[in-house]
């Protein structure tokens, strides 16, 4: 016999499922792919936005958990309302989507990385995970490329596991959070206080998630995993980055620490560039020092009333200390900027920058 | 004994048939909407170099302020959090309080950019952008308002040209980076900055926003859209919605060696108040700002704890500092209806009394 309950609760999830997908659909169409944040995989996932999949995951994960609960947890009236949140909480994971989209994300298209790169590794000949047995002697006329990539395959695995101790903390942080829910919970047992919609209990779970999270992510246990994983992977990249290097090298294809090391050049060469427009005041200082001596010595001539003829040598004499004051100030890029529109000035920037290597030839 | 949870079945369903309801008819008012602008409050470019832009907005009448204010942001994000939109701009209300402002814009920078210093950021662009503005004024100090990571920015500034700076003021501003609840500076404190500099080169927009979304995961990566969807069918509040969203995400890459400096020698070595810190070689002597600071903090800020900048007091050199505790978060003291009722007023009223 049909039970129209059941098959209201079947067309309707049909719906809400169908309208999940055009939404996808609707979305994906509308945004271009965007980068993986913390590392670009080789290969495209399957929707092509990780962004807008988290986006969506929490969305769904949020509707998913609301359904369970109606029809599970929030359906059914238990005397303890402790075992009705298990309820509610327990039958799906719909918040380790939120949780999921910070340490998933980079960890996946790290583990879509490193896959591809030893599948290439294994294509070459070079075993299914060199330096995952511990380092082996390498002989004879690949020995270099086999001993990279056992230091490769030894710091892949070192990142894995330093990603998994990160991914336990998170879990951790996620338990805390249903722990805390109840302390929260049990505040809200008086009448006027009680949590009376799924939006409510919703919102208090973020409350408590956040809390626990908060107070892990600021241990030092949490300090040290996070660096680790970060440096971890760091390391993994440097690593590729230089096999990327020496393949360019043998082809002949600029490579990028030399494109690197040319714009550290340059910098520096407009820093020095800039240094030398402007005196540092350091620089005036003796010749404030010797015109203020000969100021002094006039005035003393003069006070003194000894040979009028004397003053005009002096005065003389000054002059050319007092121009070559004149003369750097006027070049100090204050001054110069006050008699240079914006155009120019940009347009000056711009053509230091490129002759400044030609001089240096 | 009564039970916490007092959920009504029937009513749950409805709430989900209802959030189900508005999730697809949004679908209808998102298909074709443009990406919302900014407030765009008119404005001149009045100097230029690599990629930054000092802009000075026009406004409808004549500043009344005899000193231009310049606004100093940080690099993260962009600028235009001051210039929002029409009803939520704190440039826009600056203007209208009688300020004749200036900001900086640093634009986008790209690998050509990858080797600029603190050095260069500092005592390069940011000290030619302020000549550039004292030019056009014939002053010899203008007023600084450094934000965040440019409020760090502008407290070195000053430090190391004091005669430039007439009065200035820091919004939002960390300066001790070891409070035991900054998140970001607990984070960093063990990673290997050069080798992530070196490894990464410039420090991706992407990576950067994602760690900052890391720092309320569930609030910032589900919550908020959750909320959104209570939004769909309303165009405005979708609009504002949306523009923040491009805002938020829509920010430029790190230049890897500031990057590399900053962390290294704020986050890492807390040196701004340990009076360690050297920019080019000098050192930074927050004693040596002896001119007029206002320093203006978040009550809820998730990103510069408030006790960050609180610390701000300590060690400058004046006798004329004030702050402001505003009710609100990192971003909130920008486009909050409250920040727009108490912060441009009361950062007029404050240089008004010091013109």
């Amino acid at each position: 016999m049909a039970d129209p309950a059941n098959d209201f609760i079947r067309d309707y999830q049909t719906l809400a499922q169908q309208s999940w997908d055009a939404w996808t659909r609707q979305l994906q169409q509308q945004q271009p792919p965007a980068a993986n944040p913390f590392f670009t995989p080789p290969a495209a996932p399957v929707s092509g936005n990780d962004t807008l999949e988290r986006t969506l995951s929490g969305l769904k994960g949020y509707f998913d958990w609301m359904q369970n609960a109606a029809a599970g947890g929030a359906a059914a009236q238990p005397n303890d309302w402790r075992q009705q949140l298990q309820q509610m909480f327990g039958g799906s994971q719909p918040f380790a989507q939120a949780f999921g989209g910070i340490d998933s994300a980079g960890a996946e298209g790290f583990a879509r990385q490193w896959q591809s790169w030893f599948q290439a590794a294994q294509h070459s000949g070079f075993g299914d995970l060199p330096g995952a047995q511990g380092p082996t002697p390498a002989f004879g006329l690949n020995r270099e490329q086999q001993m990279q990539q056992q230091a490769m395959g030894a710091a892949v695995l070192e990142s894995l596991q330093a990603s998994a101790r990160y991914q336990t903390l998170i879990q951790r942080a996620n338990q805390q959070g249903m722990q805390r829910l109840q302390d929260k919970l049990a505040q809200h047992a008086e009448p006027g206080r009680q949590i009376d919609s799924l939006k409510a209990l919703y919102d208090l779970w973020v409350d408590a998630a956040e809390e626990a999270y908060a107070e892990i992510a600021l241990s030092d246990e949490f300090r040290e995993a996070y660096a680790e994983m970060i440096n971890t992977q760091m390391r993994v990249r440097q690593m590729q980055q230089q096999q990327t290097e020496q393949l360019c090298q043998q082809l002949g294809v600029p490579t990028r620490s030399e494109v690197s090391s040319l714009g550290e050049r340059l910098q520096a060469l407009r820093r020095e560039f800039r240094a030398t427009q402007t005196p540092s005041p350091e620089a005036h200082a003796d010749e404030i020092a010797a015109l203020q001596r000969e100021v002094a010595a006039l005035k003393r001539q003069l006070a003194s009333g000894t040979t009028s003829k004397l003053a005009p040598k002096k005065a003389v004499r000054a002059k050319p200390a007092a121009l070559a004051v004149k003369k750097s100030i006027s070049k100090a890029p204050a001054k110069a900027a006050r008699k240079t529109p914006a155009g120019k000035a940009r347009v000056t920037a711009a053509s230091n920058s490129r002759t400044s290597p030609r001089k240096r030839k | 004994m009564y039970t916490p949870l007092r959920i009504d079945p029937a009513k749950a369903l409805g709430d989900i048939a209802t959030f189900q309801r508005k999730l697809a008819a949004g679908m209808g008012h998102l298909r074709g909407m443009r990406e919302p602008e900014y407030a765009n409050t008119p404005r001149e470019l009045v100097y230029s170099e690599d990629k930054l832009k000092v802009w000075h907005f026009t406004g409808h009448g004549k500043a009344t302020a005899k000193t231009p204010l310049l606004i100093v942001y940080a690099l993260v994000n962009t600028v235009w959090m001051t210039d929002l939109q029409a009803d939520r701009s704190m440039v826009r209300n600056l203007l209208e309080q009688g300020e004749d402002v200036y900001l900086i814009d640093w634009g986008y920078p790209d690998g050509a950019d990858r080797w600029l210093t603190l050095e260069d950021y500092i005592n390069g662009y940011l000290d030619r952008c302020v000549d550039a503005v004292r030019k056009r004024h014939e002053l010899d100090a203008i007023n600084l308002l450094g934000i965040c990571q440019g409020g760090a920015f502008s407290l070195c500034y000053t430090a190391l040209h004091p005669d430039k700076v007439k009065n200035l003021i820091t919004m939002v501003t960390p300066v001790d980076f070891h409070t035991p609840d900054n998140m970001l500076s607990h984070w960093c404190r063990s990673m290997d900055v050069d080798l992530f500099v070196d490894t990464m080169g410039n420090i991706p927009a992407g990576l950067m926003n994602y760690v900052y979304l890391t720092l309320k995961p569930v609030r910032l990566n589900q919550q908020k859209y959750i909320g959104m969807v209570d939004i769909l069918d309303n165009p405005t509040e979708l609009e504002n919605f949306l523009r923040m969203e491009r805002w938020i995400f829509d920010s430029p890459d790190q230049a890897g060696e500031t990057f590399r400096q900053f962390i290294k020698d704020f986050y890492q070595g807390n040196k701004l108040v340990k009076g360690t810190l050297e920019i080019g070689g000098k050192p930074v002597d927050l004693g040596m700002i002896t001119q007029p600071v206002l320093n203006i903090f978040a009550e809820q800020d998730h990103l510069v704890p408030p006790d960050a900048s609180r610390a701000l007091g300590k060690h400058v050199g004046t006798t004329d500092y004030t702050q402001l505790a505003f009710k609100g978060g990192h971003i909130g003291i920008y486009v909050s209806g409250r920040a727009q009722r108490e912060v441009p007023p009361a950062i007029h009223q404050w240089l008004s009394a010091r013109d």
